[in-house]
């Protein structure tokens, strides 16, 4: 349950931009999460719901976005999508890659507020 | 598991130094800018609703964090490894026999995280080697500020190895960078050989697998070539050793690994 701290950062970045922005509250806020950065996005919502109640992103939309995973192949040289799970192999060669390219993204993206 | 995972700065944590140090060297923390990104410049207020393009890491305080950590240790020409398993996989007693043997020719210090306690730190405590025991209450893994903290309450002079100790936990560390040039993860053979395939994250992480408790696996029927190749599935990138404290096998591989490992001086 990593992701209670995870959405305080979260929350903290948020509360600084409406701040800066000289608005009063945020409406809705956007995360972008890859698919292999080890946080459920269940949990950040139970946490948002939680953690934001007092703060300028109560009552908010929290919408996340899911970042497909990539990785690459040292012997074709080339990125190739990974569908589902944590065992990559090349669509070319049918090595095992270890390498990611995308899918580690944990993120604020934006913020709707007013 | 914990209900106020540790990120945020509500949750105390202590250090407790177990070395030849003086507490006045327990530094306080520097006061900092609080973490964030964005513009700080006043602007004209809001008329209606807007959207705001942020694309803020949210780890960006612990990524700095690590960050400060990673130039330290490198300008130290120090070796910093961060072990990571289950609770019981055997970090402890690992790091006493490494102590002993490999600390004797190479001078290594410890930074080791639990919940309670600091009995890691009683049974890494040798007079050659300075520890110091971080205490995280609720959090389920050290973060890089907690590090930073730990390791300034050290003396770091002529250390060429640190060895960061991890809370016992295969989920939660998996996304935190303490500044480590290699991440160590330990599976024992008291656990199940698809350990890797349940908890991929970690393994997905790290550089180093080590596959500990090989003396008591055929009596647990563990089968080692099984896990090895489950390992190997998900973290093809890793480098895997099998060892055992106990009876030493394999002690010499991890041994070269570190030596292979030191930053030239």
């Amino acid at each position: 349950m990593h992701e209670v701290g995870i959405m305080e950062s979260a929350l903290a970045l948020v509360q600084r931009q409406v701040t800066a922005h000289r608005a009063s509250r945020a409406d809705r806020v956007v995360l972008r999460i890859g698919t292999l950065a080890g946080v459920e996005p269940e949990s950040l919502r139970f946490a948002f719901d939680v953690v934001s109640r007092g703060t300028v992103a109560e009552g908010a939309t929290l919408e996340i976005e899911s970042v497909p995973a990539a990785a690459y192949c040292p012997t074709c040289q080339q990125e190739f999508a990974v569908e589902t799970g944590f065992i990559f192999i090349c669509t070319g060669c049918g090595d095992l890659c270890g390498e990611i390219r995308r899918g580690r993204e944990l993120e604020l993206s934006r913020i709707e507020m007013s | 598991m914990c209900v106020e995972c540790g990120c945020g700065k509500s949750i105390p944590f202590g250090v407790k130094v177990l070395s030849v140090l003086a507490p006045s060297l327990l530094r306080p923390r520097p006061a900092t800018e609080p973490a964030g990104a964005g513009p700080t410049m006043v602007t004209p207020p809001l008329a209606s609703s807007q959207t705001i393009e942020v694309h803020a890491s949210l780890l960006a305080k612990n990524d700095d964090a690590a960050g400060r950590n990673r130039a330290l240790f490198s300008q130290r020409r120090m070796l910093a490894l961060n072990l990571v398993s289950s609770p019981g996989a055997g970090k402890t007693t690992l790091l006493s026999r490494t102590l002993d043997e490999f600390g004797g020719e190479t001078p290594c210090a410890v930074v080791v995280g639990d919940l309670e306690t600091d009995n890691d730190a009683r049974r890494l405590h040798r007079p050659h080697v300075p520890v110091a025991q971080i205490t995280t209450g609720t959090a389920c893994h050290l973060d890089a500020d907690m590090v930073g903290r730990g390791v300034s309450a050290l003396d770091l002079a002529g250390v060429r190895v640190l060895f960061i100790e991890n809370v016992g936990n295969l989920v939660c560390p998996a996304a935190f960078d303490l500044g480590e040039a290699v991440r160590v993860v330990l599976l024992s053979a008291a656990e199940g050989e698809d350990k890797p395939l349940k908890y991929p994250p970690i393994f997905k992480s790290a550089h180093l697998v080590l596959l500990t408790k090989t003396d008591v696996a055929r009596v647990l029927g563990f089968d080692c070539a099984v896990a090895a190749d489950n390992i190997r599935r998900v973290a093809p990138q890793a480098k895997l050793i099998q060892l055992s404290a106990r009876s030493g096998e394999g002690l010499p591989e991890w041994y070269d690994f570190l030596r292979t490992h030191l930053p030239p001086r």
